[in-house]
């Protein structure tokens, strides 16, 4: 029983540290980034990058960081910022810089998968049980970019510019907010936080082209479950995650990957806001 | 956009097909097709494959290839799945119109690109070792069957490691569940129980729940029997991640995959028809030309690859028995040659499939393979009854 | 009447227009069929057999073009239904048994799951109110949870690996490519009628302008759903003629990434063109084919790069660009679209009842804890030409929303000719006579003006699938606003062409031509020109007079309200403050405070407000 419980808190960890960077430049822009999953990608790359270049696995998440950051930059200015108006293609236009991010990385890497060195492994002895190590590492995690982006939010000059522009951007340019400085930003802030994810969960999976696309459309469920709100998207990763967890474990596993895209269809149905 | 301009263009489309539709121009080579997963989940291991092939062809060519004729090889992706090798198949049997496929492929590409082989009548060699019982008139198979894979590592859990209990784990589709029905039979007729069965299908990823069943019902082994490459990885780095360090064994992984996966593959027991550590003479001489010409970018040679090698030099050897390379007589030729290869003397020669000496070994903690035991010209058992 | 002179003179060219458009469509048909019958001789043999899987896929991916590029929804389902029509075919051949009753009861099964998951699907995604990004996400989510089911199936689906080998027909590779070229060639043609008839223009102002098709009557959700179920049915029967000649189901059939294949195939093509989309599937799966095998991965890059180039930059797509190059090469212009024949409409007589047109009781909105409405009640009679005046912020065009639309107060009733309004959306309060005109004029840019027009009449006459009608009718009034503000003239000119003045009055003849016996209107003066004023003026009184609607007008001109209302109301924070005649309002004390209070003056004698 309490396997399961840890089962549930760990996913739901993963899940909310992957589905933050969609989150921030869903609830700023008011668009989804379906490169998102390419990003990730780009994380796990950065740690085999690390790997490869010698350095300590700790050091592979800066420097995913700073990947993100650079190419979240770059890619607003050139693809985002002219699809301001219309944002269903802005979908389809992020997806298709997926499909080429994904590409150049087959093209630059090769389409093996690569090893990537892990910063701990094993499990640990918790509340009598024996887990992962990792993954309980990642609750911690999950807890550190929560409450990092909740402070970035309410406490910085950034963040209150940024909540201002969530809640009406045309009042925030009238009072003067630089919203086109912000909406930059923030995407660059949402690729290195998901590219900061996918190097935090190469441990757990494997490092290839195609990394990011399974987690790319049950991020975007959860987020607009989510009500784009960190407590929001903290609530509905342990629901669904939880969901999740125990439709696999006692149904199917199979069955079990459906749930987070089902039930979050159902609740936006109910509740196109969201939840919180 | 109106319809005059739209036909105009359709016209040009047309036009644009019938020159890029130009028939393969009848050679004096003889063209071997290779459809096989440069992309999706065999990608890890395809580069081996077309190495070997390589290696093959280009020996046999220097030597005054076959009935004088010089070997050509088509390499096309099946994308590792049902679409691409049905794109693939097509390609290089009504396109490129080779006399012969010799390639390893997933169950999945296997299964659609059969029909296709079929239709278009060309002899086609499977090189994968696979989940058994895959017939068609125009198919031989050189690699392992379940008959010959399982039983070595089954015993030895039971016999060295002690192990009653058993937990199964797999990915879901032809090749996963084939294998580990024939593995349960297995253990239950030696007297073992099965206490578990779980699936995940191929791009699955998490793998979460299953290994915290597997931890709750304590089996005494694991074997799994998942896709090549990305679920291989998974499922072993989470297991190692969650602490599990029961006996397991992996019907589905390479020597190449496990140095890839670092410190969390030691400890993985295999069961193959062919390692690095064979001592045979072929095995030193193969190893020697593989590193000669390949250098740096060698591919380890592996259980997918050197059957790959081999099948190569029994198509030669069937053309020259039959005299020529028309695809019936070689088909007849094929069940009755042998070639001595890396993994011994290998004859195609029960039901369509060949008895093998099969190695079991462990992986060790530098990425290497140790040896344990062989078993000598262990039979495929009753494939194809019907051919 | 000057209407009917024009009406003669059109005559002539109006009726021979659908005959024109049929018969054109009739000989590229044959010009096809010609080609296809020819093709599978000319061309080699693994060109055909590429060009066959290309041809369902052109097929399927024609759907997606009327889902998304005609009607704006974008959807990246329409993979399931194929998927679904495919599995039909592995799974009752595999495992039921094959012959030609077999084969005929597979493509029913597929076609009818395919329907209703359509169905189910539609009803999920498109309901009143519902987000267009919602229905994405729900079109989003089918390929994946199919996939996931057909994985479910263990070896009844062949899970991973799918169904291969089953017994199908293994015909020729010509008759297999007649029979994909002539589901194409039909499916197309019907398409080509489809999109350009009546109701395809009503797809594209639904794509332009939802929540407006809604205020003229057409009921959107229902179109939608139905569209969804038909795009489903014939998705599913390309998947089974696929299934069927490929020999293979496998689950990348039914999944996401085919799903965005097919988006990214209509956007290079050209969406909302139907010929487009057709020859970029087949252009490009050809091409892919040829070039799987040498640059595999630069040949993926090259079309993710084309595909957000032209989504970015681009967004006809690549082919209408080049007809457009062409166009301009051969100094052609782009084809007139024909202008239907103005004929006046039936009167219908309005039932003389003894229920009063229109009662509000106790009307609230709120917001929270902001109460925009409260305690609203008045009656409005036949004939009655009432004014709602009060500064801005009052709550009129509030108002006016709780009488246009059933799900929009918070509280309280409104009565229509003794008909309850209860929580219906707009488009079932045009059907009790309600026709509201906005404030700023919202009609449908690429449109004609006659397309525009007719689009009001869907209520009211039989909107046809396979052509235009050539003859336009229209009530009295609306044709008086027509053919006096020249747009007689202008049936056959894009709305993006008129004046702003031209706009407003096109956008008051078709509430008009809704046929409505309470009129709403928000400012309809905003902007115009004195001529122009006057004009709106004696068309709402004759509308008054001689056909006894009752119209509500909300206008901050107060001279104007003076000219033509029979009686005001006047609010003021979200209530009611006076009811009365014109005379009474405006020598009241109470409404000089107001507008005094509030900063506004009482527009001076002779000016606009």
């Amino acid at each position: 029983m309490s396997v399961l419980i840890l089962d549930i808190v760990t996913t739901a960890a993963i899940l909310f540290t992957v589905a933050t960077g969609l989150m921030i430049i869903l609830g700023v822009m008011k668009l989804i980034n379906f490169a998102h999953g390419a990003f990730l990608t780009i994380g796990g790359y950065a740690a085999y990058i690390a790997t490869v270049a010698g350095w300590s696995p700790w050091a592979a998440i800066p420097f995913a960081a700073v990947v993100g950051l650079v190419l979240g930059l770059v890619v607003e200015y050139v693809i985002v910022r002219p699809l301001y108006a219309r944002p269903l293609d802005a979908i389809l236009a992020t997806w298709g810089l997926g499909i080429i991010i994904g590409q150049l990385i087959t093209i630059g890497f090769g389409r093996e998968v690569q090893f990537v060195e892990p910063p701990i492994s094993g499990a640990v002895e918790f509340l009598g049980l024996s887990y992962s190590t990792y993954r309980l590492l990642l609750v911690l995690v999950a807890v550190v970019i929560g409450a990092g982006l909740t402070g970035l939010l309410y406490f910085t000059r950034f963040g209150l510019n940024a909540r201002a522009v969530i809640m009406n951007e045309d009042l925030a340019r009238g009072l003067g907010i630089d919203s086109t400085k912000v909406r930059l930003a923030t995407f660059g802030l949402g690729a290195a936080l998901a590219s900061v994810a996918g190097a935090l969960i190469t441990p757990l999976v494997s490092v290839d082209p195609n990394l990011g696309l399974p987690w790319l459309v049950n991020s975007f469920m959860l987020v607009l479950a989510s009500g784009v709100s960190i407590p929001g998207l903290m609530i509905v990763s342990l629901l669904l995650g939880g969901a999740q967890v125990v439709v696999s474990t006692y149904v199917s596993p199979i069955i079990g990957g459906l749930t987070i895209v089902v039930l979050a269809a159902l609740i936006l149905r109910l509740r196109p806001q969201g939840i919180g | 956009m109106n319809m005059r301009n739209s036909f105009r263009i359709l016209g040009g489309a047309a036009a644009l097909g019938l020159a890029l539709a130009q028939p393969a121009a009848a050679a004096d080579t003889l063209k071997i097709g290779v459809p096989v997963g440069l992309s999706g989940a065999n990608s890890v291991v395809a580069p081996s494959v077309v190495q070997a092939a390589e290696l093959a062809v280009s020996e046999i060519n220097a030597a005054g290839g076959v009935l004088g004729k010089q070997l050509e090889l088509v390499v096309a992706d099946d994308g590792s799945g049902a679409q691409g090798a049905q794109k693939a198949f097509d390609s290089l049997v009504f396109q490129k119109e080779v006399d012969v496929l010799i390639s390893m492929e997933t169950s999945a590409a296997r299964n659609a690109g059969l029909p296709i082989v079929n239709r278009g009548k060309v002899p086609y060699i499977y090189t994968s070792f696979y989940e058994g019982r895959s017939c068609s008139p125009w198919m031989y198979v050189n690699a392992w069957v379940p008959e010959q894979q399982v039983a070595p590592i089954v015993d030895h859990f039971m016999t060295s490691e002690g192990a009653k209990s058993f937990y199964l784990i797999g990915s879901d589709y032809a090749f996963g569940r084939g294998m580990l029905e024939f593995t349960k039979k297995y253990i239950e007729t030696q007297g073992g129980t099965v206490l578990g069965e779980e699936y995940l299908p191929m791009d699955g990823t998490d793998w979460t729940p299953i290994i915290s069943k597997l931890k709750a019902a304590n089996p005494d082994a694991l074997i799994t029997s998942t896709a090549g490459g990305a679920p291989n990885v998974t499922l072993t780095k989470q297991l190692r991640a969650a602490g599990v360090e029961i006996p397991y064994g992996n019907l589905a992984v390479d020597e190449g995959t496990a140095r890839n996966m670092g410190a969390d593959a030691a400890g993985i027991y295999i069961s193959a028809s062919y390692i690095t550590g064979i001592a045979s003479d072929e095995n030193k001489k193969f190893l020697a030309a593989m590193e000669e010409h390949f250098g740096g970018d060698l591919k380890t040679p592996n259980d997918l690859s050197v059957p790959q090698y081999e099948a190569v030099y029994l198509y030669k050897a069937a053309v020259e028995k039959a005299g020529s390379a028309e695809p019936k007589k070689v088909i007849e030729a094929l069940a009755e040659v042998s070639f001595k290869g890396p993994r011994g003397d290998i004859s195609m020669s029960k039901q369509r499939h060949a008895p093998l000496t099969m190695y079991l070994a462990q992986v060790q903690p530098d990425g290497g393979i140790k040896l344990i035991s062989s078993f000598d010209n262990v039979d495929p058992g009753e494939q194809c009854p019907n051919l | 009447m000057s209407g009917e002179a024009m009406t003669e003179s059109k005559a002539a060219a109006g009726g021979a227009k659908p005959r024109a458009e049929l018969g054109r469509v009739l000989r590229w048909g044959a010009l096809a069929v010609a080609l296809l019958i020819v093709a599978p001789f000319v061309l080699d043999t693994y060109t055909v057999n590429i060009l066959i899987r290309a041809l369902f896929l052109a097929a399927l991916a024609l759907t997606v073009d009327i889902l998304w590029g005609y009607t704006g929804v974008l959807t990246f389902g329409q993979s399931a239904f194929f998927g679904i029509g495919a599995y039909a075919c592995g799974l009752v051949f595999t495992h039921y048994g094959f012959g030609p009753g077999w084969a005929v009861l597979a493509l029913a099964a597929g076609i009818l799951a395919a329907m209703a998951v359509g169905l189910l699907v539609g009803w999920l995604a498109f309901y009143h109110g519902a987000s267009p990004l919602y229905a994405s996400i729900v079109t989003l989510a089918l390929p994946i949870v199919l996939t996931q089911v057909v994985f479910a199936g263990g070896r009844f689906t062949g899970s991973s690996s799918g169904l291969s080998g089953f017994p199908t027909y293994y015909w020729d590779l010509e008759v297999w490519f007649w029979i994909a070229g002539a589901f194409l060639i039909l499916v197309t043609c019907l398409a080509v009628l489809f999109v350009r008839s009546d109701m395809g223009r009503v797809l594209v102002a639904i794509r332009e302008n939802e929540m407006r098709c809604a205020y003229l009557g057409i009921p959107v959700s229902r179109i939608k759903i139905l569209l969804m179920v038909v795009m489903g049915g014939i998705g599913a029967v390309s998947g089974f003629g696929y299934a069927a000649f490929t020999n293979v189901v496998a689950p990348e059939l039914t999944g996401f990434l085919l799903g965005t294949e097919l988006l990214i195939w209509v956007a290079l093509g050209g969406r909302g063109t139907i010929i487009g989309p057709v020859i970029g599937t087949i252009a490009i799966d050809v091409t892919s084919s040829y070039l799987s095998g040498s640059l595999p991965f630069v040949w993926k890059l090259l079309i993710g790069i084309a595909f957000v180039l032209v989504i970015v930059a681009l967004p006809q797509g690549l082919l209408p660009e080049l007809g457009k190059g062409l166009r301009r090469l051969l100094r052609r212009q782009p084809a007139a679209k024909p202008a239907p024949e103005l004929r006046p409409a039936r009167s219908r007589v309005v039932a003389a009842g003894a229920a009063a047109p229109l009662v509000v009781e106790g009307v609230a909105r709120h917001f929270g804890s902001l109460r925009v409405l409260q305690d609203i009640s008045f009656k409005v009679g036949r004939g009655e030409l009432l004014s709602l005046v009060g500064p801005n912020g009052a709550g009129k065009t509030t108002l006016i929303r709780c009488l246009a639309d059933g799900m929009e107060r918070s509280g309280g009733r409104v009565v229509i000719f003794g008909k309850d309004l209860g929580r219906w959306p707009p488009d079932r309060c045009v059907a009790l006579g309600i026709g509201r005109k906005f404030q700023a004029a919202s009609i449908y840019e690429t449109l004609t003006v006659a397309e525009c027009l007719r689009l009001a009449r869907y209520r009211l006459e039989p909107f046809s699938l396979w052509q235009a009608s050539p003859i336009l009718e229209l009530p009295e009034a609306a044709l008086r606003i027509v053919s006096e503000t020249g747009l007689a003239e202008r049936l056959d000119i894009e709305v993006r062409h008129l004046s702003h003045g031209q706009k407003q009055a096109l956008d008051l003849a078709m509430v008009l031509a809704l046929e409505p016996t309470i009129v709403l209107l928000d400012e309809p003066t905003a902007g115009l020109t004195k001529t122009e004023r006057e004009r709106i003026g004696g068309i709402l009184t004759s509308l008054v007079e001689r056909e006894r609607l009752s119209v509500l007008l909300v206008e901050h001109d107060l001279d104007f309200v003076r000219q033509i209302s029979s009686r005001v109301i006047v609010m003021h924070q979200g209530r009611i403050v006076l009811d009365g005649s014109v005379a009474e309002v405006v020598d009241s004390e109470l409404v000089r405070e107001i507008y005094a209070g509030s900063g506004h003056e009482p527009a001076p004698a002779g000016g606009t407000a």
